[in-house]
């Protein structure tokens, strides 16, 4: 609060003061004494010509702003026109219905049906509800809502009308904001050689680098200390590089990696891109108690950083809790025995009512076609369930019964061609307490051939190790990457990073390697290369990424201090038809050829440079070692002298130092049987 | 190339040496006898009997006469090489750690451990008279405080100074005439250090999983060898003009030995091109990390120990000569 000009009240004086010190002290002690003798107040009133000159907005802003407005008391009030017209007789019928309908919202405390000279109701209402948030949702849900073929509710916020009666008459165009422009954002697509991205993660994660998985040697694009506070993450096209901070998120994008947008979501743990990348969802488990608005998880607008949705989330959830379809059209999750289905871009529940399914266990989107495949556990004597369902009709396009499960894994096909569900069947269920037991595992697959007609399903029974997917036999964690017709398991951790390429086509294990202690392994986006990695987060020593080709080829060991994580940078979907791939792979010869000729050339320059290298180290160490031996040389006398005369300069110096000895000793001991 | 196991102490191997002319190989470990053995065929000749503790660190004159070694019984020995009796013992307040003979023979540096309140010292004594030696050290210096704990020493060329590496990292020259001289480029603890054949240059093996090779005279930090493991021990071929190559020996510490790959042989000695600064062999074999490795005098083998108790003898086969980088 500054005071303006050089007028300030007069300060009370020293002797003021005291003097009202005084006088106070001595009305407290008549106080006690008497209770009620007054005695002359200190006179704290502006002499008569002051004048004020500072502004009651400057000295009390803040409570200015909490100054009770017209609005106030009516903030929970909401209109609605397009109510029925009915006299007296019908009105308390009307009055329950209305209820009815908008008690979900919240506690309705007022309802006021205005009449007419006749003593019917207007056709238009207010009602009252307990807070503000209610009243929002409220006229959200119920505007437009159609009560019977006559009358259909328009609800709006008594404060809207303010709002409109506000506008101003001129109409004023929005200044739009300056065009950021953030450059080419595909730029990694073009690189001439191919080469893909990828992050690392190292120093124990206070520095992050970009690397062109170039040949021979990686090349480091962008390196920037503290750039994220945890980890990394890579949109799912390759666009953005999503960084994490107390604060919340960053994207970062553009060839040079420049800052593209930023999302206020304090204490951040997960977030999640939609296929597509027009969304983000991230996921803190802060809360802010004094808001009663969901925090727990929201969702943005990538390209223009705005709130969308946010919803409450259980603790600690399930990551990602919102699964997408492929288009970014819609997204669901489950909740409370439902699959409550969203759109884009209102951000609103899909016919404004979740999918109830009862014992459902877990869902998963098709990677093509907005089919939701879900499963329900058997209860009792109900079997259990695959189901497909198809959005937005909800329509019920194939189920499945299955009997004796105890566990569903549903795994679609890169094309959506097929859905196969792996099925965790057992042989005997034993019933403790609230938890089922099972023992005797085996597995079966289902499979849903998508596209023809009726969704036949296919059951495989399948003996034996050698399968391709995801087997968890115990205490061993096998993680596979698939990448077309190649596979690779790993076993973590306790299997001690047993790595194992399978050429998917006829199941041949193609190259059984390992990398000690790997925590880790990623697919490049091309499936040209595979890297494990010993991250410094779960094992101290060792830390490095290994390269290795997709056959199983190690290209590259590279130790790097502190390493903690490496991600490819992943590419959007291939914009070749079929016809093209086609064509390419018969052409493959010509091109082959002239990729040889590159990688030689890249090669021998490499190794150019390593031979100069090598020639200038050799000539300093020789010239030095001239130095020395001349020093050596120089040195003899003395060292003679040391030694009482003898030459100890190398070991055939002094002959006569030594003694001829012949020495037998045992080599070998065979026994051969001469006769038996 | 098959090497051959000398199977003789209970306990890790602290330290390994061979002679001047090669044919025998002394060996130290935590057990409190060294023994000596012949290296063509891994006999062993004897051991020396008389220390109580561990045996941290062993030398033999160059007309392998004498051997000394420095215990953890506080005790410093000089035997007689053919014997095995002990001429004469040392008593001193702590641990010896440390212990060279000059390059003359008539005199021993040794260096003590930093203990109980006893400083960490150096001390040269005169041993001209080996059935005589006069306790009396001709130069006592403290080490700690002014610096941290000495751990290995090793003399100059021409006896004219001594070369201690310590516990920070740190090499001193200490110069008689000159003053002390301080080179410190590794961050952790030196384990060993050893000379060129010709005593001109040094290399220095140290816990902060490098080597590195020095000049004698101005402690010029000239090259350096990067591992990922702490190295316990380094050494330098005697053809290091033919076949500039360098030998390191390492691994984990005990305590993080489970984490490590401990199946068979995992732990291995480490050659690299002296110049080039690059490895180019590993040789495994070992059990459990190398505590201690040098070459042969005539630059035809080498030889390890380990924590698993173990020396192994190797002899070079073809493949070594014949590799070459190209330049």
């Amino acid at each position: 609060m500054r005071v303006q000009g050089g007028h300030t009240p007069p300060p009370l004086s020293q002797a003021a003061a005291a003097n009202m010190a005084k006088k106070n002290k001595a009305k407290l002690l008549d106080n006690e004494d008497d209770g009620g003798q007054e005695e002359e107040e200190p006179d704290f009133s502006d002499p008569e010509d002051f004048v004020d000159d500072i502004t009651d907005e400057e000295l009390l802003g803040d409570l200015l702003r909490q100054k009770p407005k017209e609005t106030d008391g009516v903030e929970s009030v909401i209109i609605v026109d397009g109510v029925p017209s009915v006299g007296a007789e019908r009105l308390d019928k009307l009055k329950n219905v209305v209820r009815k309908i908008f008690k979900e919202y919240g506690t309705l405390i007022n309802e006021f049906y205005p009449t007419n000279e006749e003593g019917k109701t207007k056709g238009y209402i207010f009602l009252e509800f307990k807070d503000r948030a209610a009243a929002e949702e409220a006229v959200r849900q119920r505007n437009n809502y159609k009560l019977d073929k006559q009358h259909t509710f328009l609800c709006n916020l008594f404060t809207d009308f303010e709002k409109y009666d506000n506008i101003p008459e001129e109409f004023v165009a929005p200044v739009p904001e300056p065009y950021k422009d953030l450059g080419n954002m595909s730029y990694y697509l073009l690189d001439e050689n191919c080469f893909d991205q990828f992050s690392i993660i190292f120093d124990g994660g206070t520095t992050t680098a970009i690397y062109l998985n170039a040949v021979p040697e990686a090349i480091e694009i962008a390196k920037r200390e503290r750039w994220t506070e945890t980890y990394v993450r890579w949109s799912p096209r390759g666009t953005y590089l999503a960084t994490f901070h107390g604060k919340g998120i960053a994207l970062w994008g553009g060839e040079e990696f420049r800052q593209v947008q930023k999302f206020s979501h304090s204490g951040v743990q997960f977030i999640d891109f939609s296929p597509c990348e027009k969304y983000i969802v991230s996921f803190s488990p802060h809360v802010d108690q004094r808001s009663e608005e969901p925090q727990s998880i929201i969702i943005w607008d990538t390209r223009s950083g705005q709130k969308k949705r946010a919803f409450n989330a259980e603790r600690p959830p399930i990551w990602p809790v919102f699964k997408w379809s492929s288009d970014d059209r819609y997204f669901a999750r489950i909740w409370e025995e439902c699959v409550s289905v969203y759109e884009t871009p209102s951000f609103g529940l899909l016919d404004k009512k979740s999918i109830k399914v009862a014992g459902i266990k877990d869902f998963s989107w098709s990677p093509t076609d907005n089919i939701l495949a879900y499963w329900i556990a058997e209860d009792k004597d109900v079997p259990a369930k695959v189901s497909l369902l198809s959005i937005p009709s909800r329509e019920e396009v194939r189920t499945k019964n299955l009997f004796n499960v105890a566990d569903c894994k549903m795994h679609w096909q890169k094309c959506g061609d097929y859905l196969c569900v792996k099925v965790a069947r057992y042989a005997k269920a034993k019933r403790e307490k609230t938890e089922v037991k099972y023992s005797g595992i085996y597995y079966n697959f289902e499979i849903f051939h998508m596209r023809e007609k009726g969704i036949p399903v296919d059951s495989l029974e399948i003996k034996g190790e050698h399968t391709g997917l995801c087997m968890g036999t115990g205490k061993q964690q096998v993680r596979n990457h698939q990448r077309g017709s190649l596979w690779s398991w790993l076993g973590l951790r306790s299997m001690n990073g047993a790595l194992e390429f399978i050429d998917t086509k006829d199941f041949q294990v193609m190259m059984s390697t390992e990398h000690f202690m790997a925590t880790d392994i990623e697919w490049d986006p091309t499936g040209r290369y595979v890297a494990s990695c010993v991250s410094w987060w779960g094992h101290k020593v060792d830390n490095a990424y290994w390269l290795w080709s997709f056959q199983g080829k190690i290209l590259k060991r590279q130790t790097v201090d502190k390493f903690c994580q490496l991600l490819w940078r992943p590419r959007p979907p291939s914009l070749l038809s079929t016809q093209d791939i086609k064509d390419i792979k018969k052409n493959m010869k010509k091109y082959a050829a002239n990729f040889e000729v590159q990688d030689k050339m890249r090669y021998s320059k490499a190794s150019r440079e390593i031979i100069e290298k090598r020639q200038k180290q050799m000539q300093t160490f020789t010239e030095y070692r001239k130095k020395i031996i001349e020093q050596f040389e120089r040195d003899k006398e003395q060292r003679l002298r040391l030694r009482n005369g003898q030459d100890t300069d190398t070991l055939t110096s002094n002959e006569n130092d030594y003694e001829e000895e012949t020495v037998e000793f045992l080599v070998k001991k065979e026994t051969v049987l001469v006769e038996d | 190339m098959k090497p051959i196991m000398l199977q003789g102490h209970e306990r890790s191997i602290t330290q390994i040496k061979f002679n001047r002319e090669g044919d025998l190989l002394f060996s130290a470990s935590k057990d409190p006898k060294p023994n000596v053995w012949y290296s063509i065929n891994g006999e062993r000749l004897g051991s020396y009997d008389g220390h109580s503790g561990t045996v941290w660190c062993i030398d033999v004159k160059w007309d392998s006469s004498l051997f000394i070694s420095g215990s953890a019984d506080q005790t410093m020995r000089i035997w007689d090489v053919e014997t095995g009796t002990s001429n004469t013992t040392l008593e001193m307040k702590t641990s010896v750690r440390g212990v060279s003979f000059s390059y003359s023979g008539t005199m021993i540096a040794y260096t003590t451990d930093k203990m109980m309140g006893h400083n960490s010292e150096l001390n040269i004594i005169d041993v001209r008279e080996p059935n005589n030696v006069d306790s009396t050290p001709i130069m006592k210096t403290q080490v700690t405080p002014t610096y941290t704990k000495a751990l290995s020493v090793l003399w100059g060329p021409l006896d004219e100074y001594v070369v201690t590496g310590h516990e920070d990292g740190s090499i001193i020259k200490w110069d008689m005439r000159t003053g002390k001289e301080v080179g410190q480029e590794h961050s952790k603890q030196i384990k060993d250090m050893q000379l060129s054949h010709d005593g001109m240059m040094l290399i220095t093996a140290s816990k902060d999983t490098t080597a590195r090779l020095w000049d004698i005279s101005n402690l010029e930090a000239m090259k350096m060898y990067k591992t990922d493991r702490p190295v316990n021990s380094a050494a330098i071929s005697p053809l290091v003009d033919t076949y500039p190559h360098v030998v390191m020996g390492g691994g984990q510490e005990a305590m993080d030995v489970t984490t490590t790959s401990s199946r068979i042989g995992k732990f291995d000695a480490r050659f690299f091109h002296l110049v080039f600064e690059e490895e180019f062999a590993r040789v495994k074999g070992h059990f459990g990390p190398i505590n201690s490795i040098c070459f042969h005098p005539n630059g035809r083998g080498y030889a390890s120990g380990g924590e698993d108790g173990y020396v192994r003898v190797h002899v070079f086969d073809d493949a070594y000569y014949q590799f070459k980088f190209d330049f």
